[in-house]
């Protein structure tokens, strides 16, 4: 199908996807020099680089494809519609919402669009303890630039910073923690508030808007719906690829590509599960271990005067020491979306409390928190059925607790009157004399804040050591020839900052790695 | 959303009660809409109701009154978009909380036909009990505020603005050019 909206903009490049249903019962048998798993972050800047050096790529996906004048700016039907298990992935214990997206375009189409490169710490760390000497800051800022470039990223413009963003700077000033607007990937920006639920107006530079419209102009086949499930393996090369395009109406049909190269961008929940469920690759013993997600929970602070904080772009400004992940460091990006999200993030209590809280919350600051969280979580396969097992480490709960203590206190400080906390049942700060008894009587456990992963990590770890890492230095997997790992199941440590930039920059890093082993 | 509840849990609120077994209905009496969507029991229903009625009372306040939003309704079918096995521990939670009122909170009917003051201190003593009670009634509260505030109007009600471009004639930018660049080469 061709995306509905080019008629009207017909200079501009097509995005082409092939449908199940128009793949005849049959299946299809296709071959190609490349064939990509995924069309998110990775999946979708490999796929335009390859195709820009003349390699003819086929892409598989196994989501929808939902252009984006069907998007409804509405957060519940976007989660049923464009989000992994329609909003319902969650960590075994049952108390940590797990979000990807699923969809052509993958997490960058429900993305908030921050834009942060790696930092300069984090990819020390790489190189002294996984051998990734080839990533510094230095050499990636090439691929940084680029991306950069090409997805339109810059810090927000005054007028996209609303008050929300503008009480969380200057709160962190007051305190002495650095504060700013945030940078994002968004042309002209129309401020609907909606990035959660795709961009209705294209302003987003998303995958679906960007790279995979410009492979697509470039000759990529992509096909939506369409989930890889099985590999064909010889001599430590996968051969093809076998996936399922199930129609609307439930019918399952057979795709096979046959390939010389072989992506796996399925996002880091996924991919590991793929070789998993094809036992191939594992000699290190690492796939789906060393799993991250930046465990992430919202902090409100009411005051006395109308805030809106959901009025404007969805993340405007951000706090934060980010060039110290290592040290405990912690990031406070200042966004609020719609009431669905607004109850689910923060306990407003019961009855009477709880309507006065809904009543309110046009009064609150709002802001979400990221920790750079230790790899202790896993991604495996029990029977059919995916786990994600993953709890917040001890250590980490130390960096929850500073992230929470730093936001009270610039609410506090920009004016704020009460805090409130993201505890399953109601937990408020009422003054800031309170904040130290109240942050340290807060307790690590099951089923006790309202937790939202945006970032999984970690489970394809990238590494010099064959016997410590799934995948080498330029990505390809140490046990198979073919096989390139561009996602961000590749991050050897998490990254405190919001990944989408590093996983546009390490894919077009290893495209190139490729391109040069061609 | 997170509307899952793990497996073990339940088996040790099975050692905590032990009779849990034994009084608690049946779970092959879940009821499935003849288009293969999921259908509410009676009992869910019910449960949903009586638990939204104390936890977002409405009535006498400027938000959307409950009776004109199909809180219910919108719960059924978010059961509908879950995988089978998170289903089945959402359902069993339910039943448990229902019934736990029984089981582990001193009162001698379930919680539906509890009176709202009991309700409301029901609900107080699960927030505050083990992890799986604080899971459960966290499971209970977010589908009624997803039933409730899905609804574009009852966001209205506290100053919400919905969806915005297409009211406001905001136009799409459509996809973006492709970039030019000068080299093909690796850098
Ligand atoms: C709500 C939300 C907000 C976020 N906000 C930000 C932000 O503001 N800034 C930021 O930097 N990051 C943000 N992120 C994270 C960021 O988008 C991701 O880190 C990034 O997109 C990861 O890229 P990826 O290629 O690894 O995976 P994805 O982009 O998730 O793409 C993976 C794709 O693979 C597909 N797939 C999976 N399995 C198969 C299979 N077997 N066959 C075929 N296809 C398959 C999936 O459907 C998906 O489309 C956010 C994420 C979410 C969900």
């Amino acid at each position: 199908m061709t995306d509905e909206r080019t008629a009207e903009l017909p200079s501009l490049p097509v995005l082409r996807v092939t449908q199940p249903n128009e793949i005849p019962d049959s299946g299809l048998r296709l071959q190609a020099d490349v064939v990509i798993v995924g069309s998110g972050a990775a999946g979708a800047v490999t796929a335009y680089e390859l195709s820009r050096s003349g390699a003819k790529v086929v892409v598989l996906e196994a989501g929808p494809h939902i252009p984006s004048n069907r998007f409804q700016e509405h957060a519940p039907t976007a989660l049923e519609t464009l989000y992994e298990d329609h909003g319902n992935q969650l960590n075994t214990t049952g108390d940590l919402a797990i979000l990807q997206g699923k969809c052509i375009g993958g997490s960058t189409v429900v993305n908030a669009a921050v834009c942060f490169r790696a930092p300069d710490q984090v990819l020390r760390h790489w190189a002294s303890e996984h051998g990734l000497d080839n990533l510094s800051s230095e050499a990636l800022a090439p691929y940084f630039e680029r991306v950069e470039k090409n997805l339109f990223i810059h810090p927000n413009e005054p007028h996209e910073v609303n008050y929300n963003g503008r009480l969380l700077i200057e709160g962190a000033e007051k305190i002495g923690v650095p504060a700013g607007p945030t940078p994002r990937n968004v042309k002209s920006c129309a401020l609907s508030g909606h990035c959660i639920s795709g961009c209705r107006t294209d302003r987003k530079q998303s995958m679906l808007v960007t790279y995979l419209p410009w492979a697509s102009q470039l000759g990529a086949t992509i096909l939506s719906g369409t989930r890889a499930e099985t590999f064909e393996v010889r001599n430590r090369r996968i051969t093809a690829v076998q996936a399922s395009a199930i129609d609307e109406d439930g019918t399952k049909k057979p795709v096979r590509v046959e390939a010389g190269l072989v992506i796996i961008a399925a996002g880091a929940v996924q991919t590991p599960l793929l070789f998993q469920r094809n036992e191939i690759g594992n000699s290190s013993g690492q796939i789906g271990l060393n799993f991250a997600c930046h465990p992430s929970l919202a902090v409100f602070g009411e005051h006395e005067n109308d805030v809106y904080a959901w009025v404007g772009a969805t993340i405007t400004a951000h706090a934060g020491d980010i060039e110290n992940p290592l040290k405990g460091g912690y990031l406070l990006e200042a966004g609020m979306v719609g009431p669905v999200v607004t109850s689910a993030w923060i306990d407003g209590g019961i009855g009477r409390d709880f309507v006065d809280f809904m009543q309110r919350s046009k009064k609150f600051q709002a802001a979400v928190t990221l920790i750079h969280d230790h790899n202790v979580g896993r991604v495996y396969l029990d029977g059919d059925r995916k786990q994600i097992e993953y709890d917040i480490d001890d250590r980490d709960f130390e960096s929850v607790r500073e992230a929470l203590r730093g936001a009270a206190r610039m609410y506090f400080a920009a004016g704020a009157r009460r805090v409130y906390l993201p505890v399953t049942r109601r937990t408020t700060i009422d003054r800031e004399s309170d904040i130290d008894s109240v942050i340290n009587g807060l307790r690590n456990g099951k089923h006790m804040y309202r937790l939202t992963s945006y970032h999984p990590q970690g489970t394809m770890r990238m590494g010099a050591d064959p016997a410590k890492s799934v995948v080498g230095p330029d990505g390809r997997c140490h046990d198979l020839d073919n096989v390139y790992v561009p996602d961000a199941s590749l991050f050897p440590s998490s990254l405190l900052v919001n990944p989408q930039l590093t996983v546009y920059g390490m894919a077009s890093y290893i495209s190139d790695r490729i391109l040069a082993r061609a | 959303m997170e509307l899952k509840l793990h497996r073990r849990t339940f088996t040790k609120l099975g050692i905590l009660t032990g009779a849990s077994a034994i009084i608690l209905p049946s779970c092959s009496e879940v009821a499935t809409a003849p288009e293969g969507g999921v259908r509410l029991t009676e009992d869910e229903r019910e449960l949903m109701e009586r638990f939204a009625e104390v936890y977002l009372p409405t009535e006498g306040t400027s938000l959307k009154p409950r009776s004109e939003v199909p809180v219910v309704d919108h719960i059924e079918r978010a059961f509908g978009l879950m995988d089978e096995p998170i289903l089945e521990q959402v359902r069993i939670g339910l039943k448990l909380f229902d019934y736990g009122s029984v089981l582990i909170g001193f009162h001698l009917s379930r919680f539906a036909a509890l009176s709202a003051e009991q309700r409301l201190d029901y609900i107080r003593r699960w927030e505050n009990g083990i992890a799986m009670q604080r899971g459960i009634v966290g499971v209970l509260k977010k589908l009624i505020c997803l039933g409730y505030w899905q609804d574009i109007e009852a966001g209205r009600a506290i100053g919400y603005r919905g969806p915005v471009s297409v009211a406001g004639g905001v136009v799409s930018l459509g996809n973006a050019p492709m970039p030019e660049r000068a080299t093909q080469e690796p850098i």
